[in-house]
C-alpha cells in the first residue's frame, strides 16, 4: 500500500452505510410513551427465567454449584504443597516417622527440629518433632526425602491462625488414631511410582 | 607415628613404586604405611593404625610385580624395588565382591542406625557401588545385648575385630574376645566390671553400628552434631578428643581413634558444665573485694594453663600466697629432679615408653592415676613383650596381665625404695666420683629390710632387663607428697641422666604440670583464702553452689599441659553466661580482652612458646603424627649433683588408707558426670577387715588433713594386704585441701561413736 493512501483525507468518496437505528421520540409524550412500552416489555422476564430456573435446579433438584467454603471445599492436586501431615501405618497404627532425621538434614529454611531416644523396646523413638510454620517455605524436600512416606504434604492449604504453634507439633500433624481409615496415601513428591513392584529385583536365595 | 608396634623398622632406605609413584621410605614398614605417606588411596575395613594389621578383611590387596596373586597391603613389608600397583579391574572386582559379603544379611536400617553418615560398610559399599546382591546365607537370630555403656548388635557386626584388638593391645583390661563360629561369630564381652575404656575404645573404632554407645544410641545422628575439638582435661594425659554438641548439649566424645587413646572418664565424664549461670554484678562486685583483701589464694588443678597464668599475674600484683597442694609438690619435686639432670623437664615422652622393652612403675596406682601412660605400658607389653616391673606397697589385680614382677615396698618406704632401685641400675654406670660414693655408702641390708624389696628381687629386676633395651622409669604421685620427696627426685632422676631410662614423672592431677611451671607456689595458704574450686572464705567454683560460678573446663577456651609434655588446646562446647576468672583480673588491673590473650603470654623460661591460642595447631596428620598444640622446650638449669642419706623410714603400723580415685574417676568434675557412676567407698582386703573389725557395710568416719571423711566400708576380695583404698572423687571442693602423703593411718570412729585403731601419733 502506498503512501498516497493514507494522504488521501477526503473522507467523503468512501461507501459508509447508515444503519436504521429507529427514530428519537421528539416529544415529552413520545418520551413518556417509550419509557412505558420497554418497562413492561416480556424480554425483562426471558432474563430473569434464566435466574429461576438455575435457583429451581439448585434447591429442588439437587444442582447446586456453590461450594460452602470454608464448610466445603474443593479437591485440590494431590502434588499441592500445604501444611504437613504425619502419617501412620495402616495395619498397626504406629506413626511411621522413624526418627531418621533425614527432613530436619535437607530442611533449607531450618524449620524441622526433632529428638529421638532409644525406648524400652530398643526402638528408636521420636520424643519432639516441630515445624516452625513461620520458617517454612513448603518446598517439599522433607516430604521427597522422607524414606517412610511419613511426612507428607496434607491438603490443608489454609495457614491462617491465631497462633503460629497451632500447627507445628508431631501430634497435631499426625493422623488421628480414629480417622485412621480415612487416612489417604500420598502421591505427591518422593511417593512411591505407580509400577515399582514391578521394578524390584529380589535377592536370589541359596537355601 | 604416634604408636610404634612395628618392631622391624630398621631404617634401611628403600624404593618402591606405588601406581607409578616413586615412593622413598625405610625398610620395615608395610605397603600400605609407604601408600599413605604418600597420599595413595588403598581402601582398608579392618585396618587400624593404632593396632598392629588386624588383616580380616581382605579389601587391602594389591598386586605386586612379580608376586602371584594378591597381597595384603596392610601386613606385607614393602621391599626395595618393588612396584605395587593398588587398583585394577580385577582388585575391583575382588573388593566388590569383599563388600557385598560384607552386606549379607546386613539390617537395611540405615535410616535408624546410629552409625549412618560415619559409617564405613555404607561408605564402601556406595564407593565399590554395590547395588545388588549376588550372595545369600540364611539370616539367624541374633538379639541386642546391652553391655552397660555400650550396647552391641551382632546383626551388624561386620567381624573386623579392632574392638577386640583395642581392647588387648591399648586399654589391656582384655574385655573383648572373639566368639568364633563361623557365620555366626560375634564379639563377647568377658569383663563385666571396670570396663568402661575398653568399650569406649571400641565404641569409636567399630566402622558399623554394632558397639554404640547406649546413652548415645538413636538420639541423634552423625551429622547432625557439631565437632569441637579439644583435650580431655581430667587426668594430665591431655588426650585428644572432640565434644560432639548440638543445641547446646554434649551428646557424645569421639576422638582420632585410628591415632590416639581416651579412657572412660575422657569418653563417659564429659556432662559437668556449670549451667544456668547468669552475670551477677553484686557477687562479682564482692569477688573483686575478696580478691584485694585475700592473704592466700587456694585453688585445684583442674585450671588451664591461662587461668594459672592470671593467678601468678594477680599474685604478683596483689601480693596473696597462692597454693596448690598437688601442683606445689609436683614443683618441689622437678625443681630437686632437675638439679640432677640439668633440665627442667622430665625426658621421658610416651612415644618412647610405647616402645620401651622394660618398664618400672613406681609409686603410682597407675591403672588408676594415668590410664594413658598404663596403655602405653600396655602397649609396649604387647607389641614389644616388655619385661614390666611394678613397685608398689599394694597389688593390683587390673594390670596382673601385664605386670611381669611386682616388687612390695612398705608404705612410706618410697625413698628406700628409689635408692635401692638407682643402686641395683646404676651398678655399671659413669657417676661422678660424690654420687658414686652416695651409691656406695647406702646400706642396702638395711634399706632392704626396711623396705621390705629383697636383694633377690632386685636381683631378678636386673637380670630380667640384661639383653632388652628401651628402658622407661614411671613414677607417680606416692612420691610428691611424701615427705622426703625431694629425695626421692634425685634417686629417680639419677636414672634418666646415668642410666638412660625414659623417665616420666606424671603429674598428679588434672593440669598439675602446667601450674607448677606457671606459678609460683606458696606452701600454706593463711588469713582470709579465696577458693577456687577450692575451700575458702571466698569460693569460687565452677561446681556451682560457690559464692561465684566459674565456667568448668568444657566451658572455657585455654591450653592444658600433658604428661606427654605437650601444651594441647582446649575449645569451648558448651555455653556460659557468667564471669569467668579474667573479668575479675580485669576489674584488678590487668588487661586482656580474652582469657587466651594470655596463652602468648606463657613462660618462655619455662619451655612455653609464644603462639597465639589461634595459632595452635590441632590435628593427626595421614600417617598419625601429632600436630597438637606445641612440646614445651627443656631449658638448662644449673645442677647440683649431691645425695643425702636416706632417712630413717617411719612406720606404717597397722590399718592405713591409700588416696585413690577409682579407675575413671578423678576429680569432683567426673564424679559429677551422671554416667560415671562410682560408688565412693573405703574398699580393703577381707585381712584388713580382720585388723580392723570392720565389717562389709560397716560406716565409718576419720579425717585426712582436715578433711572429714565419712565412708562406707566394703571388702573387696580381689584386694590384698592392710591398706584400703580411700577416694576423694566425690568430696567436692574440699579435696584440693588434701596435701599429706598419699598413704596415712586410719584412726576411724564407727558409727556408734567407738574410737578404733592406731592413734599412737
Amino acid at each position: 500500500m502506498g503512501l498516497e493512501q493514507f494522504k488521501n483525507r477526503n473522507v467523503g468518496q468512501q461507501e459508509y452505510v447508515l444503519l436504521d437505528v429507529g427514530h428519537s421520540p421528539k416529544t415529552g409524550m413520545d418520551q413518556f410513551k417509550q419509557v412505558v412500552r420497554r418497562t413492561f416489555k416480556g424480554e425483562l422476564f426471558v432474563g430473569l427465567w434464566v435466574t429461576m430456573r438455575e435457583m429451581i435446579n439448585a434447591l429442588f433438584k439437587g444442582q447446586m454449584h456453590t461450594v460452602k467454603y470454608p464448610f466445603e471445599k474443593l479437591p485440590i492436586s494431590p502434588r499441592y504443597r500445604a501444611i504437613h501431615e504425619m502419617l501412620r501405618l495402616l495395619e498397626s497404627g504406629h506413626y511411621r516417622c522413624i526418627g531418621c532425621g533425614l527432613c530436619e538434614k535437607i530442611c533449607i529454611s531450618n524449620c524441622i527440629t526433632m529428638d529421638t531416644r532409644y525406648d524400652e523396646n530398643q526402638r528408636k523413638e521420636v520424643s519432639e518433632y516441630t515445624i516452625n510454620f513461620g520458617r517454612c517455605i513448603f518446598c517439599g524436600y522433607c516430604a521427597e526425602v522422607c524414606p517412610e512416606l511419613a511426612i507428607v504434604h496434607g491438603p490443608r492449604y489454609e495457614t491462617a491462625s491465631e497462633q503460629r504453634a497451632s500447627f507445628s507439633l508431631f501430634e497435631d500433624m499426625l493422623t488421628p488414631i480414629d480417622k485412621l481409615n480415612l487416612q489417604q496415601e500420598y502421591d505427591g513428591f518422593g511417593a512411591v511410582t505407580p509400577y515399582a513392584d514391578e521394578n524390584i529385583k529380589k535377592t536370589p536365595l541359596a537355601y | 607415628m604416634g604408636n610404634v608396634h612395628n618392631s622391624m623398622n630398621t631404617g634401611k632406605p628403600i624404593t618402591v613404586t606405588i601406581d607409578g609413584k616413586v615412593c622413598k621410605s625405610t625398610f620395615g614398614k608395610t605397603i600400605l604405611e609407604i601408600a599413605r605417606e604418600n597420599d595413595i588411596y588403598i581402601p582398608t575395613m579392618c585396618y587400624l593404625t593404632k593396632v598392629q594389621p588386624i588383616a580380616s578383611c581382605r579389601m587391602c590387596v594389591v598386586n605386586v610385580d612379580g608376586v602371584d596373586g594378591m597381597i595384603l597391603s596392610c601386613q606385607e613389608k614393602a621391599v626395595d624395588g618393588a612396584v605395587v600397583t593398588t587398583n585394577n579391574h580385577e582388585l575391583y572386582q575382588e573388593r566388590q565382591n569383599i563388600m557385598k559379603l560384607y552386606n549379607v544379611n546386613h539390617p537395611l536400617e540405615c535410616g535408624v542406625c546410629d552409625k549412618s553418615g560415619e559409617c564405613d560398610l555404607q561408605n564402601k559399599t556406595m564407593e565399590f557401588n554395590v547395588d545388588q546382591q549376588t550372595f545369600t546365607a540364611r539370616d539367624q537370630h541374633r538379639p541386642v545385648e546391652n553391655w552397660g555403656h555400650v550396647s552391641y548388635d551382632p546383626a551388624l557386626c561386620i567381624m573386623c575385630e579392632k574392638c577386640v584388638r583395642v581392647s588387648t593391645e591399648i586399654t589391656g583390661d582384655e574385655a573383648l574376645k572373639v566368639k568364633f563360629g563361623g557365620y555366626s561369630s560375634e564379639i563377647i564381652n568377658v569383663k563385666q566390671e571396670k570396663n568402661y575404656a575398653s568399650l569406649g575404645e571400641a565404641a569409636a573404632v567399630c566402622p558399623v553400628g554394632a558397639l554404640v554407645q547406649t546413652h548415645f544410641k538413636y538420639t541423634a545422628n552423625a551429622w547432625e552434631m557439631t565437632k569441637i575439638p579439644s583435650a580431655c582435661p581430667h587426668c594430665g594425659g591431655g588426650c585428644q578428643m572432640y565434644y560432639e554438641v548440638r543445641n547446646d548439649r554434649i551428646y557424645r566424645i569421639t576422638n582420632e581413634f585410628e591415632f590416639s587413646n581416651l579412657c572412660g572418664a575422657g569418653r563417659f565424664g564429659f556432662d559437668y558444665a556449670n549451667e544456668g549461670v547468669t552475670k551477677d554484678a553484686e557477687a562479682f562486685a564482692k569477688a573483686v573485694e575478696a580478691f584485694k583483701k585475700a592473704d592466700s589464694l587456694l585453688f585445684s588443678s583442674q585450671i588451664s594453663n591461662e587461668e594459672a597464668l592470671i593467678l601468678q599475674k594477680l599474685k604478683e600484683k596483689l601480693g596473696f600466697k597462692l597454693v596448690s597442694h598437688e601442683a606445689s609438690a609436683y614443683q618441689k619435686f622437678m625443681a630437686s629432679y632437675a638439679k640432677i639432670t640439668g633440665k627442667h623437664l622430665y625426658g621421658g615422652d610416651l612415644k618412647r615408653l610405647s616402645s620401651s622393652q622394660g618398664i618400672i612403675v613406681l609409686g603410682s596406682r597407675i591403672n588408676n592415676d594415668s590410664p594413658t601412660v598404663k596403655y602405653h605400658i600396655n602397649m609396649a607389653s604387647k607389641w614389644h613383650q616388655a619385661r614390666v616391673i611394678y613397685m608398689h606397697p599394694m597389688a593390683d589385680s587390673e594390670i596382673q596381665n601385664i605386670v611381669t614382677q611386682f616388687i612390695k615396698y612398705e608404705v612410706g618406704s618410697e625413698e628406700g625404695a628409689a635408692a635401692l632401685l638407682a643402686h641395683t641400675l646404676l651398678e655399671d654406670a659413669a657417676l661422678t666420683k660424690t654420687l658414686r660414693a652416695s651409691l656406695d655408702d647406702l646400706d642396702i641390708g638395711n634399706l632392704s629390710a626396711e623396705s621390705n624389696i629383697g636383694e633377690e628381687e632386685l636381683a631378678l629386676l636386673k637380670k630380667s632387663l640384661q639383653k632388652k633395651h628401651g628402658f622407661s622409669l614411671v613414677v607417680g604421685s606416692d612420691l610428691y607428697m611424701h615427705p622426703r620427696a625431694e629425695q626421692i627426685a634425685k634417686w629417680i632422676a639419677l636414672l634418666e641422666e646415668y642410666a638412660g631410662f625414659n623417665v616420666i614423672c606424671i603429674p598428679p592431677a588434672g593440669n598439675a604440670m602446667g601450674i607448677s611451671l606457671i606459678c609460683d607456689l606458696d606452701a600454706q595458704t593463711e588469713g582470709y583464702t579465696v577458693g577456687y574450686n577450692a575451700p575458702g572464705d571466698f569460693v569460687l567454683s565452677a561446681l556451682g553452689g560457690g559464692d561465684l560460678d566459674m565456667p568448668a573446663l568444657n566451658q572455657q577456651e585455654g591450653t592444658l599441659t600433658t604428661v606427654d609434655k605437650r601444651v594441647v588446646p582446649m575449645n569451648v562446647a558448651r555455653s556460659y553466661g557468667g564471669y569467668i576468672l579474667n573479668d575479675i583480673a580485669n576489674a584488678l588491673g590487668l588487661k586482656a580482652e580474652y582469657t587466651i590473650d594470655y596463652t602468648v603470654q606463657l613462660p618462655e623460661e619455662k619451655g612455653f612458646s609464644s603462639i597465639e591460642f589461634d595459632a595452635l595447631p590441632d590435628y593427626f596428620d595421614a600417617v598419625g603424627t601429632e600436630h597438637r598444640g606445641y612440646l614445651l622446650s627443656a631449658h638448662k638449669v644449673p645442677v647440683d649433683r649431691t645425695l643425702d642419706e636416706v632417712e630413717e623410714l617411719e612406720a606404717y603400723d597397722g590399718a592405713v588408707i591409700y588416696r585413690c580415685d577409682p579407675v575413671d574417676q578423678f576429680s569432683p568434675f567426673t564424679a559429677k558426670s551422671p554416667l560415671l557412676k562410682d560408688e565412693a567407698v573405703l574398699s580393703a582386703s577381707p585381712q584388713f577387715a580382720t585388723a580392723t573389725k570392720l565389717e562389709d557395710g560397716d560406716i565409718i568416719t576419720f579425717e585426712v588433713d582436715g578433711v572429714r571423711f565419712e565412708r562406707v566400708f566394703k571388702i573387696d576380695t580381689s584386694m590384698k594386704g592392710t591398706v584400703a583404698l580411700n577416694p576423694t572423687f566425690d568430696m567436692g571442693l574440699s579435696a584440693s585441701s588434701l596435701s599429706s602423703y598419699r598413704f596415712s593411718r586410719l584412726v576411724f570412729q564407727k558409727a556408734n561413736n567407738e574410737k578404733i585403731g592406731n592413734d599412737n601419733e
